[in-house]
């Protein structure tokens, strides 16, 4: 019985800093594939090359997720052992295959833009299903409002808007992740007044508690500092948007577990 | 609700002295390694179910409102319920209902992917790191299924727990509280006949669950991801609309005023 157990660097919950990791590699990439195809379809270099990214950022994602299992050798019984469409983990898992199959084809061959929008169809459910697999669990942080759809899904149009304007400065995407972020703020405060009365520990944590340097790390350097560089140096914007997507994951991932 | 011939236990709290032989017959019975312990200033010990705790007595004490001291316990365990969110959330199918509506986890299948433990809303289910699968609380199926009653039954000096059928269980519950109440505990009443499709544990409480932080109201894994799955697909509907339209409607307008 071979048992690896990837240490989480930071803590001893279930679900920690691979878990995030995983969710904004995945979130991020597939993001700027989901973005690619709404907003620059006539530039079929730019789908190929998101759908490139994206492909990497869900397979390596879907790696650390595989690792950080108690049976990482056992990771087919996730699609294999039947049938359990009510499990979040079982339907994330089968989303994640066809997402990555699907990217690699995008990228891969010359595919028409129907092709392109069911693909994108996938990778918006791998960037919400991690969601709503918090959702289904009994805590608190995670389910008592039902915004960290809303949270993740902006949160990955910002960092995924980001990740394309490092390699494709353009007006209209400079208008994309600051209209995103602005939602994104918004989302994240009132789930925090939300939770608040059923999370009190939680949202605690996050405001004043051992995951402060996370939250207001996201709030000053990842979401603000990002804003207000937007029009003066978007590429550090774009790096700061970036390591703030990270900061959003992992807070929301442990505060759930306080 | 569960099958009138299922396996349940009732837990009487009112019978109940907080003497832990429970706790320790089902550590002797199942094999389970001792926790190290430190003294908290409470009974409860361990603070928390762990992989290789399944069951551990809860304690109160205080002062009522109107002066008079309580000193209250509960079972803290497994409540083997019919709609069971581990169940619901197990993307392999390793944790199940067995004959008779038990709840147990099939180690050889189990992935360790801990979405069971998320689910839980009693925190009966852990992780064991050392082998990488979950672990609870299984009404002591290798017994019950042989004719026996669960360790912890057998134990108990006080009769607090009771071993039977469902019919059985339930309607002694009933008789119990009907007692209660005539004996002057006007708040008497029995959990686990609503909470997730009704539990296969039944607890006979002199006070209202809330004094023993059960929760109420809890709501059922599947209910849980279908307002995720559906806030997921409003949030991405109205996000992917409301960013085109700022990114592109706005251009064309500007577009067409020069
Ligand atoms: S940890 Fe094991 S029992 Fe729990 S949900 Fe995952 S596969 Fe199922
Ligand atoms: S039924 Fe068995 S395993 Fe469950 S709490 Fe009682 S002694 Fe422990």
């Amino acid at each position: 019985m071979i048992t690896v157990n990837l240490p989480n660097p930071m803590g001893e919950e279930h679900w920690g800093f691979w878990i995030a990791l995983y969710f904004f590699l995945a979130g991020t990439t597939g993001g700027a594939y989901l973005l690619s195809v709404l907003f620059y379809d006539k530039d079929q270099g730019l789908v190929r090359r998101s759908a490139l990214w994206a492909f990497l950022g869900v397979a390596v994602g879907a790696g650390l997720l595989v690792i950080d299992l108690g049976q990482p050798l056992r990771f087919l019984n996730l699609l294999l052992n039947g049938f359990h469409p009510a499990s979040v983990m079982w339907l994330g898992s089968w989303f994640l295959v066809l997402a990555g199959a699907g990217l690699l084809w995008v990228y891969l061959r010359p595919t028409s833009r129907g092709v392109q929008q069911g693909v994108a169809v996938l990778a918006a459910l791998v960037v919400g299903y991690t969601a709503v697999l918090l959702m289904q669990t009994a805590k608190p942080f995670w389910n008592a409002s039902p915004l960290l759809p809303w949270l993740f899904l902006a949160s990955a149009a910002t960092a995924g808007g980001a990740l394309l304007r490092l390699w494709y400065p353009h007006e209209k995407l400079s208008r994309l992740v600051i209209a995103s972020a602005l939602v994104e703020g918004a989302v994240l405060a009132l789930h925090l007044i939300w939770t608040y009365p059923a999370a009190t520990p939680g949202v605690l944590a996050l405001l004043v508690g051992p995951l402060a340097w996370a939250f207001w790390g996201f709030v000053v350097v990842g979401w603000g500092l990002p804003l207000f560089l937007e029009r003066r140096n978007a590429a550090l914007a774009a790096l700061l948007t970036l390591v703030g997507a990270f900061l959003l994951r992992y807070f929301v991932v442990m505060a759930g577990q306080v | 609700m569960p099958n009138p011939k299922d396996y349940a236990i009732l837990f009487d709290a009112s019978r109940c002295i907080g003497c832990k032989a429970c706790q320790v017959a089902c550590k002797q019975w199942n094999d389970l390694e001792a926790e190290k312990t430190e003294n908290r200033g409470s009974y409860t010990n361990p603070p928390r179910l762990t992989a290789h705790t399944w069951i551990s007595m809860r304690y109160y004490e205080g002062l009522r409102p109107d002066g008079d001291p309580y000193f209250d316990f509960i079972r803290g365990s497994c409540m083997h319920c019919t709609h069971a969110p581990c169940v619901v959330s197990c993307p392999t199918g390793a944790m199940a209902h067995r004959e008779g509506g038990v709840v147990t986890v099939d180690e050889k299948t189990c992935i360790g992917c801990r979405s069971c433990v998320q689910a839980c809303p009693y925190g009966a289910v852990h992780f064991d790191e050392a082998r990488g699968v979950v672990h609870k609380c299984t009404m002591c199926y290798d017994r019950i299924s042989n004719g026996d009653q669960p360790a912890c039954v057998k134990a108990c000096p006080t009769d607090a727990l009771t071993f039977g059928t469902y019919q059985e269980i339930r309607a002694l519950a009933e008789e119990r509280v009907r007692v209660l109440k005539e004996r002057g505990y006007a708040r008497a009443n029995v959990y686990g006949l609503a909470e997730l499709g009704g539990t296969h544990v039944l607890y006979v409480l002199t006070e209202h669950p809330s004094q023993y932080d059960l929760p109420k109201a809890v709501r059922e894994a599947e209910k849980r991801a279908a307002t995720g799955w559906l806030s997921a697909g409003i949030a991405a509907a109205a996000l992917g609309a409301g960013l085109k339209f700022i990114v592109e409607r706005r251009e064309a307008l500007k577009g067409g005023g020069q």
